[in-house]
């Protein structure tokens, strides 16, 4: 387990994981499109625009498990400064992102054919929307505040705040009343959607996992060698 | 030939739009990030060369300094 705090090990076995995930990532992709696109069922009611749902979906997930690592991995980094960490959360920060746009943008197409509007200010899309711009200012605050001790407290207290509205955005189809369904998949309770769905809804989830894996590990370089570069300029 | 598969009854425009933009957003995040990651590594290797040789070589005795250069030679 020691083994994983060493920044060396680390760089090393994400040169190797991304070899990997970089060799499974397309066929996954291809398989997760065609069962989405065209081996999966029409809803009965939504009829073909349910397929957003393969990708609006994972996406929304991808980037509320995205910031609730950044939020764990900011308080572990504010408790016992571990450079490591901050590595991890400067890496997964901008993928939160994307895939937060991602969901609002799709959800946004989505809700035309289906409430037919493009956008309604009901509680899930703007908890969603304020998630968005945590995440802008989270990114600004780690590029902009060259105080290194200053930084990490502005980031510890965007990402605890942040939390806050990652409950609000769970929760805000039972506490408000939204044109946005509650959800289908619980891990609580039982899925109401067909198994004939839940297989492309898991292929696709597992698809952009491994690409932000890629994403992720490339990152986590780009932020290690940045830090080796400062020490070679020193010299 | 069967355009209706990708009409999907009027709401193919819905459909393919919303997995255009995401496969655009992927694609260009995963281009800018190698892009900058390739740049990082070849400047990090300039910069090393650019060092007096003693210093160099302790920089290639280096774990992760190892690594860039071989991950940057392979590609």
């Amino acid at each position: 387990m020691i083994k994983f705090l060493n920044p060396s090990y680390v760089f090393k076995l994400s040169g190797k994981l991304l070899s990997f995930f970089k060799a499974v990532l397309l066929p996954i992709v291809v398989v997760g499109l065609i069962f989405s696109l065209f081996l999966s069922p029409k809803d009965y009611i939504q009829g073909d625009t349910v397929r957003i749902m393969y990708i609006h979906v994972p996406s929304a997930w991808i980037s509320l498990l995205s910031f609730a690592a950044i939020s764990f991995f900011c308080i572990l980094n504010f408790l016992f400064k571990l450079k490591n960490v901050t590595l991890i959360y400067k890496s997964l920060a901008p993928i939160g992102l994307t895939f937060n746009i991602i969901a609002i943008v799709t959800g946004s197409i989505w809700g035309q054919p289906t409430w037919g509007t493009w956008w309604a200010w009901d509680a899930r899309l703007t908890s969603m929307l304020i998630l968005m711009f945590f995440y802008i200012a989270f990114i600004f605050s780690y590029k902009f505040i060259n105080n290194s001790d200053r930084s990490i407290k502005a980031c510890t207290l965007i990402s605890v705040l942040g939390l806050i509205n990652l409950v609000i955005i769970k929760y805000s189809v039972e506490w408000w009343s939204t044109l946005h369904q509650p959800s289908s998949i619980s891990l609580t309770r039982e899925t109401t959607v067909h198994f004939s769905m839940l297989i492309p809804l898991g292929l696709m989830l597992f698809a952009l996992i491994m690409y932000v894996a890629v994403i992720f590990l490339m990152k986590y370089r780009i932020e290690t060698i940045r830090i080796k570069r400062k020490g070679i300029r020193k010299l | 030939m069967n355009f209706e598969i990708f009409l999907m009854d009027g709401y193919g425009v819905y459909v393919w739009s919303s997995f255009g933009f995401t496969f655009l957003v992927c694609i260009y995040l995963y281009i800018r990030t190698k892009k900058t990651l390739k740049k990082l590594e070849k400047d990090f290797i300039k910069e090393a060369q650019n060092l007096p040789e003693e210093q160099f070589e302790d920089i290639r005795k280096q774990k992760i300094a190892k690594e860039i250069l071989i991950s940057h030679s392979r590609s």
